[in-house]
């Protein structure tokens, strides 16, 4: 018995059209296939729009609070604390609440998103800048080249940033070191950052360029009479901008913890500058008394960190499909 | 590969947040129902205070459970001088003179048998001691005045180190040369009498200041061969005279049995003890400390369990459920000394008095005491000496002089701007360059305090630089330092070492006492030759009413230099259990009295 396309095809002829337009296959870039992937990714879709909105709101602070109608994230009120000093709770004037000083606590946690994005992001370049450098150029060199940038990052791995930082600013609290270059403020978090991750970074650049170097383009490419530089920075940096990008989205959430810890810690970022970091340490003592002022400020960081690691797992799906589930 | 357990995790992290948040929830209104407490000194009403309670009538025995969230510094007699260490030395030491619970300047003789004989010259003090005090064991035997003679001797010894007897003993003859051996000035001339010996009329500050724990006999025939080493290591064999003793095992070692640093003390009966030879009712049998925890977690124990009392400050949070929940199981110690922003007076802007003057008109002295826990626990400082203090009330009491700068405690920007233009700022605006240096405590409240300080001083023009730093680095790397040229420090405070007004004013504001090498404790590097000249000569006066008068003088004129700028007299706030019947004292900063404390 014979049977009609219809039968085989219930829904019509439109699965005959679907075989047929599916045998013209359009090549695709890895860009394209990288924006397809990310779009279909919704959970990262949301998190890169909570990066966006935070970028925003960091650059557009001073504008944000006004149109919220918030006195300043500096502003002192203490008619806002009661008899005892302890701050009042959140209200229409205050949705966030105040801290002791009668501080706004939303305008302060909208300044602080500046704080962290600066130092996470900067930080973090700054890291990848110096990781992805060393790391090409001893993996590409191997031999004592090599052998010294990686013993380098040996000795810089051992040192405990949580207790380099305490040391700074306990030594270099009032009149800084070194003449007053170094003193604790946003700029040590930096470089306290800076200074530890890039090695992260080394090491996985390094042995990518290892992998790399050995390629059929590599050799192409020293074939036709490119120099050691070209080869390393036209022809196997590009094959390292998938992964650092993976790898930095990933670590800029960590220095955000970084620099929220040293400044609970009492050496990150001075007052009355606002820091999430120092303003969940402030709340501390007080925290049975006036929760708002811990939440918040912990809501925004702990929605940051999140934002950005799943954002970076995101792209580590979308750039590297063998990883993606 | 991102697995759902990322988001699981911050889904549980923010759920602890929200949690945790809504556990410790109060009023968001935060006005309190309850009655504000009173300015001016006033205890509010169902509050305890030192002066209203009963010193006699206890129930005798049983045991008290102390929490501290402090440990102890100096147990050694010959070398204490923090609050905290007095709990247990006004408890198991007899000074020559002690203040009972309800006064902080009428001493009453202790281990001397009356009040000291004076010669006329202010040079020569005679002082009789009591007879049938006994030593704890294993010394036993009675008290002497050899003993008061080798406990005066020993404080310069410097393995004792005694870090402030010059302040007070230098004029006993031969005591600023002594290095531990005898003191020339210190005499037993017979078993029961102990004179010393001035070579200057300065026998009023020495008598005052014999109510320090230095001043409690020590017997040289068994502390000797411990205060040979290096540190002195008596203290962790000290015997006692007092009603109670540190537990010792049976060769008399205190520590790591009765003491055991950071985490527990153990008061016992001294069995030597004979109250006939006391004022002290001594009605507990043990007292059991616990030293550590968390300050908000101890604060709340105590007032919600049994047989317990803090003997360090209460936090915050502690203090304002006590204020209103538990009220009857609160006590207020007034004249628990005075808390000031030190101002550099030899370098820098504030050289300027009316630079001064207007930084002392802009602060808000109100606000800064909010940030200190109200008026419960503050009163608005106007001048220097505080309530209970010899020379108080003459110097102003509590409304203090009648100067403009003085006269609104809330800040008043145009008296400000009035001795801005003064010194020289046509706009009432500092339009100096240079960058101020304040440095702060950074833990809370001060820190606050720092942070308002610091607006303040940018509303008036100036360029700041704040650091917070810990409360100890504060005092030993920068208020302290000469060299280091602080120019404001927020977060100074003094409590009087005794009920005298030297004790107040002559360290923290006499030029002549600045330690260029050292620790340094005139931290706004007031040096004034007028004032200081008053003071030498203030210090020659004898009878409490009229040191009281020449130190109120002196009193007025470092508000008319506005030396610094004044803002907190403090009350000292302590809890107790609800079966706890707790006596608090006044003295230095005014925490319970263990050997009047019982159980009711």
């Amino acid at each position: 018995m014979s049977v009609s396309a219809a039968e085989i095809f219930p829904g019509g002829t439109g699965g005959l059209d679907v075989i047929e337009a599916s045998e013209e296959i359009a090549a695709r870039s890895p860009l394209q296939l990288f924006s397809l992937d990310i779009r279909k990714d919704r959970i990262a879709m949301v998190s890169l729009a909570f990066v966006v909105f935070l970028v925003i709101v960091a650059f557009a602070a001073p504008l944000i609070v006004k149109l919220l109608g918030l006195p300043g994230p500096y502003v002192q009120n203490l008619n806002l604390t009661d008899e005892f000093g302890s701050p009042l709770g959140p209200s229409g004037a205050h949705p966030f609440g105040v801290d002791q000083l009668g501080e706004d606590v939303m305008a302060r946690v909208i300044y602080g998103t500046r704080v962290s994005l600066e130092v996470g992001v900067v930080g973090t370049a700054i890291a990848s800048v110096i990781g992805v450098s060393f790391g090409i150029v001893a993996g590409f060199y191997r031999g004592w080249v090599d052998t010294l940038l990686s013993r380098t990052v040996d000795v810089v791995l051992s040192i405990p940033v949580l207790l380099l930082g305490l040391g700074i600013g306990a030594a270099c609290a009032v009149r800084g070191c070194l003449g007053g270059t170094i003193s604790p403020g946003t700029s040590v978090i930096i470089f306290l950052i800076a200074l530890v991750n890039w090695t992260y970074i080394f090491r996985i650049v390094r042995g990518l360029v290892l992998s790399l170097r050995e390629r059929e383009f590599v050799d192409a490419s020293r074939a036709l009479g490119a120099s050691n530089a070209r080869i390393m920075f036209r022809e196997i940096l590009p094959n390292l901008v998938a992964p650092v990008i993976v790898y930095a989205t990933l670590l800029i959430p960590l220095n955000i913890l970084l620099e929220a810890s040293l400044s609970f810690l009492g050496v990150g970022v001075r007052p009355p500058t606002a820091s999430w970091g120092q303003m969940i340490a402030a709340a501390t003592p007080i925290f049975n008394t006036a929760w708002w002022y811990m939440a918040f400020p912990g809501i925004a960081l702990l929605l940051t960190v999140l934002a950005f690691n799943l954002l970076g797992d995101g792209l580590r799906d979308a750039l590297n499909p063998r990883t993606a589930r | 590969m991102r697995s759902l357990r990322t988001i699981l995790a911050a889904a549980v992290a923010g759920a602890l947040i929200l949690a945790l948040a809504a556990c410790g929830s109060s009023s968001s209104s935060g006005s309190s129902s309850s009655s504000s407490a009173s300015s001016s000194g006033a205890i509010p009403a169902g509050v305890q205070t030192p002066t209203d309670e009963s010193l006699t009538g206890g129930k005798k025995g049983g045991t008290l459970n102390v929490e501290q969230n402090e440990d102890y510094e100096h147990l050694d007699p010959g070398q204490s001088y923090f609050s905290l260490d007095y709990d247990i030395t006004d408890a198991t030491q007899r000074s020559l003179y002690s203040y009972k619970p309800n006064t902080f300047s009428q001493a009453t003789p202790d281990m001397a048998e009356g009040e000291p004989t004076i010669s006329d010259d202010n040079k020569l003090i005679t002082i009789k001691i009591r007879k049938g005090v006994h030593f704890s064991p294993p010394v036993n035997r009675e008290v002497t005045a050899a003993d008061e003679v080798y406990a005066l001797d020993r404080i310069a010894n410097p393995n004792v180190a005694n870090p402030y007897y010059l302040g007070y003993l230098e004029s006993v003859e031969g005591m600023k040369a002594a290095k531990g051996g005898p003191v020339a000035g210190v005499k037993a001339t017979d078993k029961y009498t102990l004179q010393i010996k001035l070579t200057e009329p300065q026998a009023g500050i020495v008598v005052a200041s014999l109510v320090l724990p230095f001043s409690a006999p020590v017997p040289e025939e068994y502390a000797k061969k411990f205060d040979a080493k290096k540190p002195s290591e008596y203290v962790n064999y000290m015997v006692a005279t007092g009603p109670y003793m540190l537990k010792a095992d049976s060769s008399g070692k205190i520590l790591g049995t009765g003491y055991q640093p950071g985490k527990s003390a153990t008061l016992i009966r001294n069995p030597n003890w004979n109250a006939s030879t006391d004022f002290r009712p001594a009605y507990l049998d043990q007292i059991n400390i616990a030293i550590g925890g968390d300050a908000n977690v101890i604060g709340r124990q105590v007032l919600e369990g049994s047989h317990m009392v803090q003997t360090d400050t209460p936090a915050s949070p502690v203090l304002k459920l006590a204020f209103q929940q538990h009220r009857s199981q609160l006590q207020i110690s007034p004249g628990s000394g005075s808390r000031y922003i030190a101002i550099n007076n030899s370098n820098g802007p504030f050289t300027n008095v009316n630079l001064r003057k207007a930084f002392w008109a802009a602060t808000d002295r109100e606000a800064l005491d909010k940030l200190r826990g109200g008026k419960l626990v503050t009163d608005i400082q106007t001048h220097f000496l505080w309530t209970g203090i010899p020379g108080f009330e003459e110097a102003g009491g509590y409304p203090g002089p009648k100067v403009d700068y003085n006269e609104h405690p809330q800040g008043d920007m145009a008296v400000a701007e009035k001795y801005l233009k003064l010194a020289g700022y046509p706009s009432g605006k500092y339009t100096g360059s240079e960058t101020l240096q304040v440095v702060g405590d950074s833990s809370p409240p001060a820190n606050n305090v720092a942070e308002a300080t610091n607006e303040t001083l940018k509303t008036l023009g100036f360029k700041t630089k704040l650091n917070l730093v810990e409360h100890t680095v504060m005092y030993s790397k920068y208020c302290g330092v000469v060299s280091e040229k602080i120019d404001v420090c927020p977060n100074v405070g003094w409590v009087a070492d005794f009920g005298d007004p030297q004790a107040v004013l002559d360290v923290p504001f006499n030029g002549e006492l600045i330690v260029k090498n050292g620790t340094n404790s005139n931290w706004g590097l007031v040096n004034h030759p007028k004032i200081n000249a008053a003071m030498k000569a203030a210090s020659k006066v004898v009878g409490e009413k009229a040191r009281g008068e020449a130190w109120a003088k002196i009193d007025r004129e470092l508000v008319e230099e506005a030396v610094v700028v004044p803002y907190e007299w403090g009350k000292q706030p302590n809890i107790e259990s609800k079966d706890v019947a707790g006596v608090g004292q006044l003295w230095n900063t005014g925490t319970w009295d263990l050997s009047y404390t019982s159980l009711k």
